[in-house]
């Protein structure tokens, strides 16, 4: 009697010893979410929260990407640094969010797109630094396409043009499941970053992409972005079933 | 401290999420490691107790040093912490070092080039036992099996002193034995869940395997050899007749998709009382059977017969071939733990083919579950003298979008009506299928009540 069909196995927990890391990144695919309105911090929150829970639970259920903007808030990483907020914690201008990811204070608001990647780095590349500098890249190919230069500053994450700081980057990850993304600052208005010493960095001056092309809007860089970041990944977006 | 980045030699310890003392399951998160402007949660790879804190949050550490101590029992705490300021940790005791699965999916495959490099960055010693060849790894003297696991264990001839334990505590399971042996694992037929066995996520082990072996992976069984021609056996002869005389029965089918999320919480909560997913199901279509008895009724010559009871079968296939259809009597009336238990003992006896016939053959509904091998969705064909058939599928994650524009991922599972149209018409069906699928969605815990 030949058992092997039954032999599913039951030991694939946490535990198992799955080592899933492919030859580098074959394609994978993942949802694509633009929502049209401005979304709450903690909204954002909870859905890549409910993708990640997923992808731990069941490496193989889907990736999420979200391209969006969010109401003026502040948001601060598990292992930041309160010196940085330039305001008493309990008389802030503005909803301060303690989240999980890595990196000091950050500020976001309309005219900034952020971007949220829930990603299954097991399917890409078991490497934190390595996702991190591909995320400046993905900016970096952004501006390329915009005709500006971006770089980055050795030993810093994130993403400049000239002298200013235009793309942020804080990621939290839990079982090689990602959560949280970049910010790129496109034609926001930046009088909320005086309140803050922004990602810890003293002199840090802050930029927006409206800074050298006048007149540019979110609608116009988030079609960039989206490319930018399937093609970085090597994502395929998957349709998004409307039942009800 | 886990690597997590083949260039990170360092990293910060954000923050303790246990406190030495704190009992910690496996997969629990421990503690947060940034590095960069990432922030990883590092988890225990087996349950135990956080023994001490080696190096407090806030600290830097290179990569490979011991952070902190997990030990298996709270009695070891006091003899852990006594070692604890030491960084390199003790050989031979019961000290393991924290750090997260990936990382000792690294240190094991050495073949991987950034093995290498993490080797190469942590000069401190790294080896934690988890990390331990399965060939090489022996018990401390107390072994914790399971009956069924010793048992097998005597007559594999296996000693039980060199498997690894994957139950609770490394409580060694039967199937620990069989794995130790190089014996395929076999899971039971009816396996107690609707989700997916996790089928996608087994693949890359069964290829791994098949490079170790050189052997393909079975694709499934068979009953003889090739060239062989196997004489049906008196099951398979039965199911023969009822399969050809289903062709005389003018059947149609109509399809629904259930949320199952807030049934699997209720199974969550319930299983441990051993309760099972067979169960749940069986009661959920006896109750809405209740309620739609044109549904439960059969095609006879004198007309349309409606059974005294709502007795539901639940099809089991048989591991020598055939299949049959245990019943459980009054699904609708008998509580859960009842049909739980009734179902455990049908099986087993079923198994050794000690079922009576009114045991098998009472059936007034059918209920058929492929869900725990992935199947998404598929068609049954009605059983001759019943007047429908359910077949149900794995809860597989879908992502729903709702009204107000917010997406979410919800768990959907698809059944399949299939019925004798003599007796039952597509409105009848339709109606049965959506009090169904309110009952699971909307109202599981009538279902334990």
């Amino acid at each position: 009697m030949d058992k092997k069909l039954h032999s599913v196995s039951p030991e694939s927990g946490p535990n198992s010893n799955l080592d899933l890391t492919p030859q580098l990144a074959q394609s994978s695919s993942a949802f694509l979410f633009e929502p049209k309105n401005i979304v709450p911090f903690e909204t954002a929150l909870g859905w890549q929260k409910n993708f990640q829970k997923n992808l731990i639970e069941e490496p193989f259920s889907p990736q999420a990407v979200w391209l969006l903007e969010h109401f003026s808030c502040f948001t601060m990483g598990r292992g930041s640094d309160k010196k940085n907020l330039l305001f008493e914690e309990n008389n802030s201008p503005l909803p301060v969010f303690s989240i999980e990811r890595g990196g000091e204070v950050t500020h976001h608001m309309p005219g900034q797109i952020v971007g949220y990647l829930v990603l299954n780095l097991s399917l890409h590349k078991k490497d934190l630094s390595w996702y991190l500098r591909e995320l400046e890249q993905v900016l970096i190919d952004v501006l390329d396409l915009l005709e500006i230069e971006g770089k980055r500053v050795d030993g810093l994450t994130g993403v400049w043009c000239e002298d200013k700081k235009v793309g942020s980057i804080g990621i939290g990850c839990k079982r090689w499941v990602t959560q949280h993304g970049f910010s790129l600052n496109v034609d926001c208005d930046l009088i909320g970053f005086e309140k803050i010493i922004p990602c810890g960095l003293d002199k840090v001056k802050v930029g927006k992409l409206s800074d050298w092309i006048p007149g540019i809007k979110v609608c116009d860089v988030t079609p960039l972005l989206r490319e930018s970041v399937k093609r970085r990944f090597k994502l395929n977006w998957e349709k998004i079933n409307q039942p009800f | 401290m886990p690597a997590l980045s083949s260039t990170m030699t360092e990293g910060k310890i954000v923050e303790w999420l246990k406190k030495p003392g704190d009992k910690v399951e496996r997969g629990e998160s421990v503690l947060v490691v940034e590095s960069d402007k990432a922030d990883m949660d590092v988890e225990s790879f087996q349950d135990g107790f956080l023994a001490s804190i080696v190096m407090p949050a806030g600290s830097s550490a290179p990569v490979g040093e011991t952070i902190g101590l997990i030990v298996e029992t709270a009695d070891e705490i006091s003899a852990a912490q006594a070692n604890a300021p030491s960084p390199s940790p003790q050989s031979g005791g019961q000290e393991k070092e924290s750090s997260s699965p990936q990382v000792q999916d690294k240190q094991s495959s050495v073949d991987s080039p950034k093995a290498t490099v993490v080797t190469k960055a942590s000069p401190a010693p790294l080896v934690s036992e988890s990390s331990v060849n399965q060939d090489q790894f022996l018990n401390d003297g107390r072994i914790v099996a399971s009956p069924r696991a010793k048992k097998l264990a005597s007559q594999m001839g296996v000693d039980l002193a060199t498997v690894r334990g994957s139950g609770p505590h490394g409580r060694i399971q039967a199937e620990d034995v069989q794995s130790a042996k190089g014996q395929p694992i076999s899971v039971p037929w009816i396996a107690e869940s609707n989700a997916p066995a996790k089928i996608v996520s087994d693949v890359p082990r069964i290829e791994k395997k098949s490079v170790d072996s050189g052997k393909p992976p079975a694709p499934g069984k068979s009953f003889g050899s090739r060239g062989e021609t196997i004489a049906f056996n008196t099951l398979q002869q039965a199911v023969n007749r009822n399969m050809e005389e289903s062709l005389n029965t003018p059947c149609f089918r109509v399809g629904y998709s259930i949320l199952t999320d807030e049934l699997d919480d209720l199974y969550k909560q319930i299983k441990p009382d051993g309760v099972t997913m067979t169960a749940l199901l069986a009661k959920a279509v006896g109750l809405t059977l209740a309620r739609h008895p044109q549904v439960n009724a059969a095609f006879s010559s004198e007309g349309i017969a409606y059974p005294s009871q709502i007795n539901v079968a639940v099809a089991v296939a048989m591991e020598d071939g055939g299949l049959i259809t245990p019943v459980l009597q009054n699904a609708d009336k008998t509580s859960l733990t009842d049909l739980s238990l009734q179902w455990a003992d049908l099986v087993k006896r079923a198994r050794n083919k000690q079922l009576e016939p009114q045991e098998y053959s009472s059936g007034t509904f059918t209920l058929s579950n492929l869900g725990m091998f992935g199947v998404d969705r598929f068609d049954a064909i009605l059983p001759p003298g019943t007047g429908a058939i359910l077949a149900v599928g794995a809860s597989l994650s879908k992502v729903v979008a709702s009204k107000d524009g917010s997406i979410s991922i919800k768990k959907q599972m698809q059944v399949n009506l299939t019925a004798d149209h003599r007796v039952i018409y597509g409105a009848d069906g339709a109606l049965f299928l959506k009090d169904l699928a309110y009952l699971i969605e909307k109202n599981p815990y009538s279902l334990s009540s």
